[in-house]
């Protein structure tokens, strides 16, 4: 080796830790120019050598008057020098802050893996396979109940005011022409379960089936609606749900869901409102299979009540045509595939040459319907 | 290994060197500023929100790292080690195992809940109480790992596997803290912190919880007086009938009342904190905590008021957004149009980007402001109070193996027990 440095060596005064005792060592760093790293000192006893290439910068430091260092190869030995010296380290070590590689990438992959896949097992597999089965076991006092918190829920989530709960509408010769409707297709139906069909006084052209029978219309829809048999239509078509008992199996699912996206996403800001939306989209995804099948229910109890399966078409294209997608609502409800169309296109292929119907409501019934939260 | 040992030549003029003598006690001194502190809390938050969450990990770990090496006892920071790829791994791990549990136990439990009693209270109640055991499992967990990710002086802490211990043992803790209506409270504290800190090691030292519970019954009658008192004094009104309206005066003893058990909770836990570190030893190593209660209440309620009005920033705009969006709609509703809403004829996607980044800059504002106004200004005075006693006991320490388990935290994270660091 030879010994003779081309330049001055540079003596910076140091704390080493050598990770092995809790000792703290004043050491010295010698930094020669030609040499491939700094050398420890202690005293006259040379302690370690650690090459410029392989030093490493502590990070997130919170103390500005220090640099710590480490050393590939040592995990638990560190250099501590004084911030006033750090710029002859930094001039000398290139590599301070590259990072340490990615070990264990096939285990940390398998991992991840495994969690999507049993979460969407979970999710799009276990979760609506069992809400499936027990829904049909729910007895229909329990189905009651769930019913009755879902509806305070919603009435309480759609009340502008923000607080007390969306007013339901009752007028007593409204309520006379809804249960007319009501009657006419209830005689036709063999429903598992009593229904409850009730008036919510809001804009939105919508209506939903709801655990233990309840079925929820709109005002907005009623306002829409230009005869009593298109409402008779959306009624039947709920009344699909409510046979096939999808109201229970959605709320079941969701509350099994709910939880484990939660977990997934954890507490990141606004975790509560991805999870929202990816429960709606799940909640969609669920109805998409059992919109065909209420479908074909409602066409079937229309046709047995001497009503036109076709009243859903005029009342869809009319809403169609009017565009206001906005506050449509019932569109992407009922716009989820089989696409608008072809549900127009069915309704219509679903009603018999020559039906002979019968009218639902005399006109003075009708009115009352349409201005029952009045 | 240390290196084959040779004599080199002096250096020719000595330069300055550290001074660096060990005296029998350290006082512990935090560095670290506001600034610095604001800047990585909102970069790393900031690519938490733009990752979905998934930077939580390193935003995390770079805190941790930050929080740690400001502390230095005798001069010589903490460190901490662990990273953000471990917890990730740890979080899939217990998602796995997590997701089953959470997703089929709630699905039946609330199954079970509404055919049976008709309601789902108690689905959540079970479903609660099913998790409860996990908590404690988690909270074991979580510890363990950051004692094994911490080091000082080189030495790493380390804490000895026995979460299902733990979880079993605060379960029965809970259960007596809950018959005796809360009066065993401390015993509680105390034996928990016993069974955590007794399996805990600094290097090859083991860390011994001393003292008595009985020892932090006196700060706990700050809590128990006032809870004992509001019960009376409810007591009293029903029995006597005098109402809330009916005898106001009276009523107003509960602001007294709420204060006193406001402060008495704060400094219950600064008195725990401060009676059980200054029972712990580790060998002849030892602790002296100083924490004050003043101190502390203020650091809560000053910097709790400081970040709610920091809020206000992002608040405001996002408040008026969303008004202005509702009066557009009314207005559209009645077939009006004024200047007010032409303000507003901005293409709805820009609306709805401009309403997320307010959305999320409320989360964020709130998370980055309360690491600087709250969890900083604690985590120095707690620091700055605290003195190493028995320092010349530190040469009997030698290093520990690593803790290779590589769950991390994952349970804690899963089950957001996360709290601030
Ligand atoms: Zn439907």
């Amino acid at each position: 080796m030879t010994e003779v440095p081309t330049t001055e060596p540079l003596f910076i005064p140091a704390l080493w830790l050598d990770g092995e005792t809790a000792a703290v060592h004043e050491v010295l760093l010698i930094l020669e120019d030609d040499a491939n790293g700094i050398l420890i000192l202690e005293g006259k006893t040379e302690r370690d050598a650690w090459p410029y290439a392989d030093l490493r910068i502590v990070p997130d430091v919170a103390g500005p008057d220090q640099m710590i260092l480490s050393v590939q190869g040592e995990e638990t030995a560190r250099l501590i020098v004084s911030a006033h010296d750090a710029g002859l380290i930094r001039a000398r070590a290139a590599n301070l802050r590259r990072r340490p590689p990615l070990r264990q990438k096939g285990k940390l992959a398998a991992w991840a893996l495994a969690a999507v896949g049993s979460v969407a097992l979970i999710i799009f597999g276990l979760v609506p396979l069992m809400a499936n089965q027990l829904a049909a076991f729910l007895p229909p006092a329990g189905e009651k109940a769930l019913g009755d918190a879902t509806l305070t829920q919603i009435r309480q989530a759609l009340d502008e005011t923000g607080y007390g709960e969306l007013p339901l509408c009752e007028t007593t010769d409204g309520l006379a022409a809804l249960r007319t409707i009501e009657a006419r297709l209830t005689a036709n139906a063999d429903l598992p379960i009593e229904i409850t069909v009730q008036v919510l006084d809001h804009e939105m052209v919508n209506a939903f089936a709801l655990p233990g029978g309840y079925i929820v219309v709109f005002r907005g829809l009623l306002e829409k609606a230009e005869s009593p048999e298109e409402v008779a239509a959306v009624l039947a078509h709920e009344m699909g749900h409510v046979s096939a008992r999808d109201p229970s199996r959605i709320a079941l699912r969701s509350a099994g869901s709910i939880g484990v996206l939660g977990l997934l996403f954890g507490d990141f800001a606004g975790g509560a409102m991805v999870l929202f939306i990816t429960n709606r989209i799940i909640q969609a995804d669920y109805t998409r299979e059992a919109e065909a099948n209420a479908d074909l229910y409602a066409h079937d109890l229309l046709r047995r009540s001497d009503l036109p399966p076709s009243a859903i078409a005029t009342f869809f294209e009319r809403l169609r045509a009017e565009g206001n997608e906005d506050d449509t609502s019932i569109l992407r409800h009922f716009m989820s595939h089989p696409a608008l169309g072809d549900r127009i296109a069915a309704a219509r292929a679903a009603t018999p040459e020559g039906q002979v119907t019968v009218p639902l409501l005399e006109p003075a019934e009708w009115k009352a319907l349409k201005y029952i939260c009045d | 290994m240390p290196p084959p040992l040779r004599v080199v030549q002096p250096p020719p003029v000595p330069p300055q060197r550290p001074v660096h003598v060990e005296p029998t006690e350290f006082q512990t001194e935090f560095v670290g500023s506001r600034g610095r502190l604001f800047g990585l809390a909102l970069w790393t938050g900031l690519l938490t929100i733009l990752t979905l969450g998934f930077y939580r990990f390193w935003m995390k770990t770079r805190l941790r790292r930050w929080y740690w090496s400001g502390i230095r006892p005798g001069g010589l920071p903490l460190e901490y080690t662990g990273t953000g790829i471990e917890k990730m791994m740890g979080f899939l791990v217990a998602v796995v195992v997590m997701a089953f549990y959470i997703g089929i136990v709630n699905l039946v439990l609330m199954f079970v809940s509404f055919s049976l009693l008709a309601n789902n209270f108690a689905a959540y109640a079970v479903s609660l109480a099913g998790v409860v055991p996990i908590w404690f499992y988690a909270r074991y967990r979580a510890r363990r790992y950051i004692l094994s990710r911490t080091r000082w002086r080189g030495i790493r802490f380390g804490m000895e596997p026995g979460a299902w211990g733990y979880a079993g043992r605060a379960l029965m803790h809970w259960v007596i803290t809950i018959l005796s209506l809360g009066l065993l409270w401390p015993r509680m504290t105390f034996w928990l912190e016993k069974y955590r800190t007794d399996r805990t090691s600094f290097g090859s030292v083991r860390l011994v919880q001393g003292g008595r519970w009985q020892m932090l019954y006196r700060p706990f009658l700050d809590v128990a007086v006032p809870v004992l008192g509001t019960v009376i004094l409810f007591a009293y009104m029903r029995f006597t009938g005098d109402g809330i309206d009916g005898n106001l005066p009276l009523f107003w003893l509960l602001v007294p009342l709420g204060l006193w058990f406001s402060i008495g909770i704060v400094n219950y836990s600064v008195k725990a904190t401060k009676r059980l570190a200054d029972t712990k030893t580790a060998g002849d190593i030892g602790l002296i905590a100083q924490p004050r209660t003043g101190t502390v209440f203020r650091i809560y309620s000053v910097g709790y008021l400081l970040t709610s009005i920091a809020m206000l920033v992002p608040l405001v705009p996002l408040t008026i957004l969303f008004g202005l969006m509702q009066i557009q709609r009314m207005q559209a509703g009645l077939g009006e149009a004024s200047d007010l809403a032409h303000l507003f004829d901005l293409p709805r996607w820009l609306l709805i980007i401009v309403g997320l980044v307010l959305y999320f800059g409320v989360f964020l504002s709130w998370s980055v402001l309360r690491h600087v106004f709250v969890t900083m200004p604690l985590w120095r005075h707690y620091a700055q109070t605290i003195t190493v006693t028995g320092v010349p006991g530190l040469t009997n320490v030698h290093q520990r193996a690593r803790d290779t388990s590589t769950e991390a935290e994952g349970f804690a994270e899963a089950l957001d027990l996360g709290a601030a660091i």
